[in-house]
Formats: structure tokens, C-alpha cells, sequence
């Protein structure tokens, strides 16, 4: 049925296009929402991708799905777009907001359990943009997208065309990275507390 | 169990996707060792991070599709063009500047007049024949011409 969609697509048809474009964007929207987190931004990669997988309607040859195929061309755009980007300095207890550091607290006493809220989601993400742009883009996308989505090496590997070794090796290597920021940040939070 | 084991299963894989043996071993070694127990600290908040992160999705507006459709059919547009207008599109502002050029260079050649260019003697001498013949020149070397045409000048004047 996919393959059938791709051909009146690709012979013309605009109505299997932008039937394609409904019942597919809110997964490209899905996978621009892990690079970026302003709305026009990401309605901007979904459109690129949109626009790029018509071109390219014809390399579709119906072994995977459409779906699977435009998760890959969407992580490529968004790659590009946000390669260019500079990396930020690992995030210092300094640059804390008040909000991210009662969030810590809050996370740091807790025995694991995840305390939900809207507050509490905001700030979470605000605190992991941050975190996560010490990282190469390439390493955030395979993070999120296994610890985050529980997606499997092989689906990141799928999704972003990369061998599953180096998926593997890029997620070990980001995990660290992570971690040794987090560690950081929290021994500089405590040691803050102590002062006071 | 050692350190470097610890840090190693915490960076292989998230903490919520460890094993209840896994964690229980992780949290047995981390109650008498500090280093470990930081780390196991900084695992378990990254991985709350993290998915939060993943859960913030944004949705497709209601006119999306509507956007998509237009800005494909301006790329059609664009695209339908003939070649050989692009070409000439690209073209025009070199040729423009090409006719501008030349038609400068006609204005440059027939308007101005030419600068009159003065017509110098080579022969003409600043010596006189008395001086010549009475020797009285200067430290300067004259040439055998110039000797000539100085004592030639003044028998024409005296004619």
C-alpha cells in the first residue's frame, strides 16, 4: 500500500502526495522534535524533509516502509541543519536557574521514582537541552533516541544509516559524557550547599 | 567489585534499562564507595532527563499538509522554467554590463579629441658654432651630428 502511495505520488498524483504528507508528518515531527525545540523550527526540517523525500520518491523501492524511509531522510535534514550549530560550554551549577536547581534537589533526594508535573517536564527539558549540547548532534540523536524512546541499536541504526557498531560506540561514549557532566554539576550543587 | 566495572555498566546502557541484579550490585558496591555512588547518582538524574526530553514532541499544525502542498508547487513552479530562460535570466546582467562597457569605449574614442603630442628634433642642438668651433664646450660629449647640424644652422642664418 506504501508502494502503491510512493508510484501515484511519483507519477504525478498530488492527492497520494499529500496524503502521504497527513498521514506521515506527525512522525517527521517526531524525530525534528529531538533536535529542536522551537516550533518553527521544526515545522521548517519537516517541510525541508517533505519537500526532499518528493525529489527523491523515486529511490523509494518499497522494501522498508514509507515511514521508516522518511524517519532516516528526516534525520539526515535535521543533522545538517543543526551541524553547523556551535557546540555550548559544559553547563556549570552557576547557570542554574533556580527552578533547575530545585529540580536537582528534588531528583537527588528522590529514591528514582519520577515526579511528574508540567513544571517539573519544563524544566527537565530545559535542564537536558542544555546538558545534552555538550554533546556532537550525531551522539544526542543516538542517546535520545535509545534512552530516551527505548528505540534498539538496530532501529537507531536504520533510522540514521550508521553500522550498529557505531551506534553502539557513539551511545557508550555519549552516556559517559552525560554522566561525568551530570556528576560534575551535582558535586558543584552540593558543594554550593555546603558553603551556605 | 571495581570501579571501572561500575562506571562501565552505567555507560552501557541507561539505568532504566539495568537489570534488578545489575542495580542491586551497583547499589551494594555504592554504599561504601563515594566515587561510585557519585556516578550512580549522576547515571540515574541523567536518565530522568533524558526522558523527559524524548517525551517533548511537537505536533504538525492543522495547515501543514496545506503548507507543504504550496511550497512543492512553488518548487514546480521554479522548476518548469525553461532552461534556456534560467540561462539567459543568469546571463543578462553580464551582457548588460558588456553593451554598457563598449559603448563607453565608442563615446571615449570619437568624442575626445586626441592629445597633440610635440615633435621633437633630434637633431636640434643647444650649442652654438662659435662655441663648437672655438672649443668652448662643456665637459658634455657632443655627437658628430650634433657638431654638423650646429655650424650648418649658422651658415643657412648667415645666408
Amino acid at each position: 500500500m506504501d508502494l502503491d502511495l510512493a508510484r501515484q505520488a511519483q507519477a504525478g498524483d498530488e492527492s497520494a502526495f499529500a496524503e502521504i504528507v497527513r498521514r506521515y508528518s506527525p512522525r517527521v515531527f517526531s524525530v525534528a522534535s529531538r533536535f529542536f525545540r522551537q516550533r518553527s523550527l521544526v515545522e521548517e526540517a519537516a517541510q525541508e524533509v517533505f519537500l526532499k523525500a518528493y525529489t527523491q520518491l523515486g529511490s523509494f523501492e518499497g522494501r522498508g516502509s514509507i515511514e521508516g524511509w522518511l524517519t532516516r531522510i528526516a534525520t539526515n535534514t535535521c543533522l545538517n541543519m543543526i551541524r553547523g550549530a556551535k557546540r555550548r560550554p559544559e553547563l556549570s551549577v552557576s547557570d542554574l536557574s533556580d527552578d533547575e536547581h530545585g529540580w536537582l534537589e528534588q531528583q537527588s533526594a528522590s529514591d528514582g521514582s519520577e515526579q511528574r508535573s508540567v513544571e517539573n517536564s519544563l524544566v527537565a527539558h530545559d535542564l537536558a537541552d542544555r546538558l545534552l549540547a555538550v554533546l556532537p548532534p550525531e551522539d544526542q540523536q543516538a542517546l535520545l533516541m535509545i534512552d530516551g524512546e527505548d528505540a534498539s541499536i538496530k532501529e537507531v541504526a536504520e533510522a540514521t544509516g550508521w553500522s550498529e557498531s557505531k551506534v553502539k560506540v557513539r551511545a557508550f561514549r555519549a552516556r559517559r559524557k552525560l554522566r561525568e557532566a551530570m556528576e560534575k554539576l551535582l558535586k558543584s550543587k552540593d558543594g554550593k550547599r555546603a558553603e551556605l | 567489585m571495581k570501579d571501572k566495572c561500575i562506571t562501565e555498566m552505567l555507560d552501557n546502557a541507561s539505568v532504566a534499562n539495568l537489570s534488578d541484579n545489575e542495580l542491586n550490585e551497583i547499589r551494594a558496591h555504592a554504599k561504601d564507595c563515594v566515587s561510585c555512588r557519585g556516578a550512580y547518582e549522576a547515571a540515574r538524574v541523567s536518565a530522568v532527563v533524558l526522558r523527559n526530553r524524548a517525551q517533548a514532541s511537537i505536533e504538525p499544525s492543522p495547515f501543514f499538509q496545506t503548507r507543504v502542498m504550496a511550497a512543492l508547487r512553488e518548487q514546480q513552479a521554479v522548476e518548469s522554467v525553461p532552461a534556456m530562460r534560467r540561462l539567459w535570466g543568469s546571463a543578462k546582467a553580464l551582457v548588460s554590463a558588456m553593451a554598457v562597457t563598449t559603448a563607453a569605449l565608442a563615446v571615449l574614442s570619437f568624442v575626445l579629441p586626441a592629445p597633440a603630442t610635440p615633435v621633437v628634433d633630434q637633431t636640434a642642438s643647444v650649442y652654438s658654432a662659435e662655441s663648437v668651433i672655438m672649443d668652448k664646450s662643456n665637459d658634455e660629449q657632443m655627437t658628430y651630428e650634433q657638431v654638423l647640424s650646429t655650424i650648418y644652422a649658422d651658415d643657412d642664418e648667415a645666408r
